[in-house]
């Protein structure tokens, strides 16, 4: 390996990048718009707060109440329907998913259940709902705990059994948090598998491959260029999420030599399998399909935007031969838990990763059958 | 003006891809300071050959030496020795030519007058101008200057002008012109007889994959000097007759156009008086001899079938 030829092509590929716009966008402003969105969505979930449109049929004292249990909490905002209207109907046209009906006789059920011959039985509450809707769920579980809080409240005696949490980190970590890691390593996994893969298929059909062939370049110098040029874009696009997270939204991660060494081993895994996909994208066009077949299982799969455990059984294992996985699992453990053994863990696996896919990678990168 | 010392020499040299014999047993060799033309059709093993001599194909058999050096063997030390355009030359698209040019000197460990490059191909007042941005014609001036770059011994230039357009092809022209009057040797792979003929000491003529000819233009021409042929232009239908009696074989060009080929200045005389005597009407005449192209086409008009079956094992 010749350093001086490393430099060389270093500078050209930091040029080249440097005066494509669009290329800069996607590699450094894209993953700090994840966050920017993530963040602004998951930061701060107690400010929830849903409309709820409720046709009070019963317009009393006791409806009155409910409501004042409905809004407390700045769960719900009350949305008056009116009471002449068909519910059903109503929600329909005006494509709502969640509608409560209280009845007429609301207040006189709630005195009979206390007193009188229908005493005990529950007061009827309707809601009218649309099963399509992805957010009706929640509304629905909001609603029954407010409910349920209403009908513990009304027995008159204390709860028999409360709830206690106890974080296993410390209250200052929120989803943000777990987050930032994710799409660091989603960053860095981007832009090395399609620099690599796109840089190759490009240099190929262009014909600077076949140029480049005919000058004292070796395989060594052009794959230690690669990755040279990677870590710089990684180094920077780390910074940014890092930056852009602590300034907007408070987040404090832990920064220590894991995070250097594991940006180091990611990026060799990724340039390895760019190299090593390079034969199957002919042509700088099939180079983005060849990089997106790879890239979005694992972006999805690999615990990166929601946790492994959300998902079922046997995507859980699959998840577990991502390499996407170990990355997430060894910066979340050395940027969130301080957790070194946990660190070494998935680093180690990362690494072996690393060098079986960058040494295949290497024996696959043939200047002459690239021509 | 060229030496006798050879600074190529392919000996027996075979490339073939699974049935397909692409290059087949050839052997020839280039002399120091000589322009040595690559003639051929596509897909005749023009660029198969170069390409094995500038080291980026293994060959199948035989032996390719350049400057003394085995290529298979010594591959670092010839790379360092020449210099090639390879056909279609394209490099990174927002780099500019200085930068091109500067990147390449690098990659050689060379200190090259980038200026000096620039001034010898013309492409000074674009020096600050990005890849993408430059037409066809620069974009090749700046593949011979890069191969300039590290002051090579033999130029590779592979089809130099193919896709430019009259203009930008002589503005080439005069670049390689240059690199001969500096004494380069230079290996010119090309399909343009006009460029062989005005720019080569020696052409070689492959056809599937064997030479079929060698030799100076002059002499491919001269070996085909009794073809020299005269074209009588609108000429009357009796000609035909009336010009074989004379014991020449015309055979009809065009619509009323008659081509006989003869073998000296005293036969054109010969048809002319009979034609006169005779009082057929003449609308014009031209007397050729074989130009490169002709001897080209000749050498390398094996129907396509014949071709591939003496191509396959």
């Amino acid at each position: 390996m010749t350093p001086r030829i490393v430099v060389a092509n270093l500078s050209v590929r930091l040029k080249s990048f440097y005066r494509e716009r669009s290329a800069m966008f996607f590699t450094f402003a894209f993953p700090v718009i994840l966050v920017l969105v993530f963040g602004t969505i998951f930061t701060k979930p107690e400010h929830l707060n849903f409309d709820l449109p409720v046709q009070d049929n019963s317009r009393s004292q006791a409806s009155a109440r409910l409501l004042e249990a409905l809004a407390t909490g700045n769960a719900f905002t009350i949305r008056p329907v009116p009471v002449a209207v068909d519910a059903t109907q109503y929600a329909k046209e005006h494509r709502l998913n969640l509608l409560l009906v209280i009845p007429k006789d609301f207040e006189a059920l709630q005195r009979q259940r206390v007193v009188g011959p229908n005493a005990g039985v529950p007061v009827p509450l309707k809601y009218v709902y649309d099963p399509s809707s992805t957010s009706v769920n929640t509304k629905i579980q909001l609603l029954d705990s407010i409910v349920a809080a209403a009908n513990q409240k009304a027995t008159g005696n204390p709860p028999a059994i409360k709830l206690f949490a106890q974080s296993i980190l410390s209250e200052r970590y929120r989803f943000i948090e777990f987050f930032v890691p994710g799409i660091i390593a989603m960053a860095i996994m981007t832009s090395s598998l399609s620099n690599a893969l796109n840089m190759n298929a490009e240099l190929r059909q262009k014909g600077i491959l076949r140029k480049l062939a005919t000058t004292p370049i070796t395989r060594a110098d052009w794959l230690a260029s690669s990755i040279v040029y990677q870590l710089i874009l990684s180094v920077i696009s780390t910074a940014a999420i890092l930056l852009v997270s602590f300034f907007v939204f408070d987040v404090r991660l832990h920064i220590g030599i894991w995070l250097p060494l594991i940006l180091v081993v990611e990026v060799i895994a990724f340039v390895g399998i760019g190299m090593l996909l390079t034969p199957f994208a002919k042509e700088a066009e099939s180079a983005s399909a060849v990089a997106n077949a790879f890239l979005f299982p694992m972006m999805f799969l690999s615990g990166t935007f929601f946790p492994v455990e959300m998902m079922p059984a046997f995507l859980q294992s699959f998840a577990k031969l991502l390499p996407l996985y170990y990355v997430n699992e060894a910066l979340r453990a050395a940027m969130i838990f301080v957790d070194d053994a946990a660190t070494l863990r998935n680093f180690g696996v990362t690494t072996a990763f690393a060098a079986i896919v960058f040494v295949a990678g290497t024996f696959r990168t043939r200047w002459d059958k690239d021509l | 003006m060229p030496n006798t010392e050879p600074v190529i020499v392919v000996d027996k040299l075979c490339k073939h891809y699974g049935a397909l014999r692409a290059v087949d047993n050839i052997s020839f060799s280039v002399n120091s300071g000589e322009v040595f033309a690559f003639l051929g059709p596509n897909g005749a093993g023009k660029s198969t050959t170069a390409e094995v001599i500038e080291t980026i194909r293994v060959p199948t058999s035989g032996t390719v030496t350049v400057l003394g050096m085995d290529v298979t063997k010594r591959k670092a030390e010839v790379v360092r020795r020449i210099g090639v355009l390879p056909q279609n030359f394209s490099s990174f698209d927002r780099i500019t030519v200085r930068e091109t040019l500067q990147y390449y000197a690098r990659v050689f460990g060379c200190r090259a007058d980038i200026d000096a490059l620039m001034n010898l191909t013309h492409l000074r007042d674009k020096s600050a101008a990005l890849f993408n941005t430059l037409s066809g014609g620069l974009k090749q001036r700046l593949g011979i200057a890069v191969a300039l770059v590290s002051d090579p011994d033999i130029v590779f230039l592979d089809e130099p002008t193919t896709g430019l357009d009259p203009h930008a092809r002589r503005q080439v022209w005069e670049v390689l012109k240059g690199l001969k009057d500096r004494g380069k040797t230079v290996f010119l792979t090309t399909h343009y007889m006009e460029e062989a003929e005005l720019l080569a000491d020696t052409v070689a003529i492959i056809s599937s994959g064997r030479i079929v000819a060698i030799d100076s233009p002059a002499r491919l021409t001269e070996g085909d000097a009794k073809q020299v042929r005269l074209t009588l232009k609108s000429i009357d239908a009796a000609a035909v007759g009336l010009i074989r009696k004379l014991g020449f074989c015309p055979v009809p060009e065009g619509d009323d156009d008659l081509c006989v080929p003869i073998e000296s200045p005293d036969d054109v005389r010969r048809i002319l008086e009979e034609i006169q005597r005779c009082g057929l009407a003449l609308g014009g005449l031209d007397v050729r001899k074989p130009n490169l192209e002709e001897v080209f086409l000749k050498l390398t008009a094996e129907p396509p079938a014949a071709r591939s079956q003496n191509r396959a094992a």
